[in-house]
């Protein structure tokens, strides 16, 4: 579980997240809506312990990200909006072995590994290819790849529809569906478009900083939208 | 144009000189440059460049491409004679020997990133700076400076002509200042935030400077003999 207790942020003198109190059981398909800047990234980057609370806590599986960064991290797996910016190596195998390097695994598990992980999300043949040359819809599959392989429990997507055309857009959340039912990973996903919620069992709204709404999907009312700023166009 | 950039000149064939473990060959390279400026007499020299020739060939490149890769310093050289004639005509001997040094220096580094893929480069940097640990230096981030360098330039290029597009079709004029200057702090900007995103990546992905490139990188008979045919060559023409 991930849980934020009383959570507070700030970047420089304002808060950005103003007491935040919300708990992410194993399991489900959690989405975070608001509009941009109410501070979802900010929020995200705290199940990573990319950011640590000003005030308040967050724990990860009882693990406090303040005080073991390591541990909470290693659960946490994070699929950034730029994710191109996520690509460290130019080849994609090389790439996905990044991470598995960094746990210090042997040569032999890391290849097979690496092999596996691109067999699940069905890129095995974009292997030797240098990621400069992909379109974006497989770059966003090798960041992810790399992610996987590191065998999280829980994976942050931040905006993984944004930058998409309609065809990749279906793909990556096909993708993440699967990832949720098939492989058992707790999803979080990070989203300002209502039709990213398709799959969510839970929702929870954002608005400027604080939680505005939590609760299951289907007792969302149009209500709550306009005042979260998401109604649709 | 692009395509260069991301691969170098890396041709994937089936050559010995390809299977050569890449740390064998950085070696290899570093000790024959060195030993090319040990080289005085002219029939050393002569034999120094058929050797290398020949390992041109077992690599299978093509001598045109060779040649054409090697353009950009012609107009040194023409620069560096034209030196030795104009300023110490007696020594006009040295300045050829000096040029052709240098050449073979182009030609094996040439033959080097063309039987190996970069990836292959840093790794075996990576292994061969191992024993720097115990002065505190960590192979490992020196690699992966090496290939973040290696891919984000052409990313940071491909931006960089984005942006300039963008702004000449908003009827920007290059030869103004107040353009330049703004195409370079917009270029900037945008270098600074993949860098910080580059940087979160990282530490999500659980960087760690004391772990290993997880290529396997052992020496084979072949490499053996490699060792043993470049030994006995420094020696004999010794
Ligand atoms: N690195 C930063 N430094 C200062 N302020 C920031 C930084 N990142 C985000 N902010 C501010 O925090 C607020 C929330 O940003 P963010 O979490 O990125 O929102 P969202 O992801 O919902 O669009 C915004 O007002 C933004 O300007
Ligand atoms: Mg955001």
């Amino acid at each position: 579980m991930i849980e934020a207790k009383n959570l507070y942020f700030k970047y420089d003198e304002e808060f950005v997240l103003k007491g935040i109190n919300i708990k992410i059981k194993e399991g489900c398909f959690t989405a975070i809506i608001g509009a941009n800047g109410s501070g979802k990234t900010t929020l995200a980057k705290h199940f990573n312990s990319l950011l640590t609370p000003t005030k308040g806590n967050v724990l990860v599986d009882g693990i406090d990200t303040r005080k073991d960064e390591f541990d909470s991290r290693k659960k946490v797996g994070f699929v950034f909006q730029n994710f191109e910016d996520q690509l460290i190596h130019s080849i994609v195998e090389e790439d996905v072995a990044f991470g598995l390097e960094n746990l210090e695994w042997s040569n032999n598990i890391i290849k097979k590994t690496v092999e596996q992980t691109l067999d699940k999300l069905k890129i095995k043949n974009l292997a030797k290819r240098n990621v400069n040359m992909l379109s974006l819809g497989q770059k966003q599959m090798v960041a992810l790849a790399g992610v996987l392989a590191m065998n999280p429990m829980y994976i942050v997507f931040d905006e993984p529809t944004t930058m998409l055309d309609a065809k990749n857009k279906n793909n990556i959340m096909g993708v993440i569906r699967d990832l949720n039912i098939k492989n058992k990973i707790t999803i979080i996903l990070v989203t300002n478009v209502l039709d990213d919620l398709k799959y969510a069992d839970r929702v929870i709204i954002l608005k400027d900083g604080s939680v505005l709404y939590d609760g299951k999907k289907y007792k969302l009312n149009k209500r709550i939208m306009d005042k979260a700023g998401l109604n649709d166009k | 144009m692009i395509n260069k950039l991301y691969f170098g000149q890396y041709s994937h064939k089936d050559t010995i000189v390809h299977k050569i473990d890449p740390r064998l060959k950085l070696i290899y390279v570093f000790a024959l440059s060195v030993f090319i400026f040990t080289l005085n007499k002219y029939l050393g020299i002569l034999f120094f460049t058929l050797f290398v020739l020949l390992i041109a060939i077992a690599s299978k490149i093509s001598m045109k491409k060779l040649l054409q890769s090697l353009r950009p310093f012609y107009l040194m050289f023409v620069f560096l004679l034209v030196m030795y004639l104009i300023f110490s005509r007696n020594q006009l001997n040295q300045g050829i020997v000096v040029i052709w040094r240098f050449l073979m220096l182009l030609i094996m580094s040439y033959v080097l990133t063309y039987t190996t893929t970069t990836s292959d480069l840093v790794a075996a940097i990576e292994k061969l700076m191992k024993p720097l640990k115990i002065f505190n230096i960590k192979p490992r981030n020196i690699a992966v400076m090496i290939s973040i360098t290696i891919r984000f330039i052409p990313a940071m290029l491909l931006q960089f002509e984005r942006l300039r597009e963008s702004m000449l079709a908003r009827l920007a004029n290059f030869r103004n200042l107040r353009h330049i200057k703004l195409i370079m702090l917009s270029a900037l900007e945008k270098m600074f935030k993949s860098a910080s995103n580059l940087s979160d990546a990282m530490q999500s992905r659980l960087y760690n400077e004391n772990a290993e490139s997880h290529k396997i990188m052992r020496l084979s008979s072949n490499d053996y003999i490699s060792l043993l045919i470049i030994a006995v060559f420094i020696l004999v023409i010794y």
